[in-house]
């Protein structure tokens, strides 16, 4: 899986050379911002259920029948239910590239082949799209982490935004 | 390829469970001992043709069979043969210590060699001895007591690198034993 030791691996395996000083440089400077990026996913992991229920309140104060896609539900619980589960899903993924420190957890296991599932259910991912980006305006610095753990998280709601868009 | 970060997503994922709490310690000290690990990798790969023409002469040493006519390290084709080998595996073994994770030693070097070592006929006994040589050799890099006897000076890699603690650097040194051990069981 793609992180940021991975990728500098397969570059030297790929040149059979041993891990060179820069090698070795760029696996450094990734360690240091790891501590950002593990703040980040500790707070993430401690408070997912929370950020995903405010995610799929926000997408529902806009759209009172879930999906613009859809015909509106007769049963909002269940729609409501399976967003918080699939924004759940994207927290958990997004905990790990943080922990990672690269984008190869949501590629895997998200990213890849997204549009065609979504396609195929007639989900519109503007929904999603909605629902990060209010994450993504809501965190604030100093109150809910430092502000480079904040940045990191960040980045990684803004990767899964626009590959839905 | 795993790294001991995306090794942790994929326990996680298995269970559908994110990563905090005791897990992410882990993760934080791997990251906190960062330094020592660099180092103990440059100290690996800055000695890597000591390294490897120490154990493969150390092999040979303790039998001169090999070079002999007949000997599987006899005609010169043969003998770099061995010593490419040798790099290769310090080379895997080196980026497993790196990763803090065995995945790119088994699935880049290990997987199938030893069929392919029973195909050429390469003999696996003396090939695990070179390997334990160079074990040896590593963990004395990593550990900074590659020293000459009654050398007082602190001229190996380790002094001069940021970690100023080769007490610390054990827990490393036994983490690339292991890592020699796997390539020793995978081919023997």
């Amino acid at each position: 899986m793609k992180s940021t030791i991975t990728t500098v691996i397969a570059a030297a395996d790929n040149a059979a050379r041993f891990p060179s000083a820069s090698d070795l440089e760029s696996v450094r400077g990734s360690m240091e911002r790891a501590a950002a990026r593990m703040e980040a996913a500790d707070k993430l992991a401690a408070n997912y259920d929370a950020v995903a229920q405010e995610a799929v309140d926000a997408v529902y104060a806009t759209n009172p029948n879930g999906n613009l896609g859809r015909q509106p539900r007769a049963c909002a619980v269940e729609g409501k239910d399976k967003c918080k589960r699939d924004f759940v899903h994207y927290l958990r993924l997004i905990n790990y590239a943080l922990v990672t420190g690269g984008t190869g957890p949501l590629d895997e296991m998200a990213i890849n082949g997204a549009k065609e599932v979504y396609g195929a259910l007639s989900i519109d991912t503007a929904t999603y799209v909605y629902g990060l980006n209010k994450l993504r305006n809501r965190g604030c610095a100093p109150r809910d982490m430092s502000s480079q753990a904040l940045s990191e998280y960040n980045a990684a709601l803004d990767y899964v935004a626009n590959s839905l868009g | 390829m795993l790294d001991a970060f995306s090794r942790a997503a994929v326990a996680a994922d298995a269970s559908g469970s994110f990563i905090g709490g005791d897990k992410l310690s882990a993760l934080k000290a791997f990251v906190a001992d960062g330094n020592k690990r660099l180092d103990a990798v440059k100290s690996i790969s800055t000695s890597a043709s000591c390294i490897v023409t120490d154990s493969v002469a150390g092999m040979i040493c303790e039998n001169t069979g090999l070079t002999a006519p007949g000997g599987n390290c006899y005609t010169n084709r043969r003998m770099a043969a061995c010593l490419r080998d040798g790099e290769i595996v310090l080379r895997y073994v080196s980026y497993a210590l790196l990763a803090g994770d065995a995945s790119v030693l088994q699935d880049r070097c290990l997987n199938g060699l030893k069929e392919t070592y029973a195909a050429l006929g390469v003999p696996t006994g003396s090939a695990a001895r070179a390997v334990a040589i160079m074990k040896a050799c590593a963990v004395a890099h990593i550990t900074g007591t590659n020293k000459r006897f009654g050398d007082t000076a602190n001229n190996n890699l380790l002094d001069q690198g940021t970690s100023k603690d080769p007490a610390g650097c054990q827990s490393l040194a036994s983490e690339a034993s292991g890592y020699f051990d796997t390539v020793v069981s995978a081919i023997s």
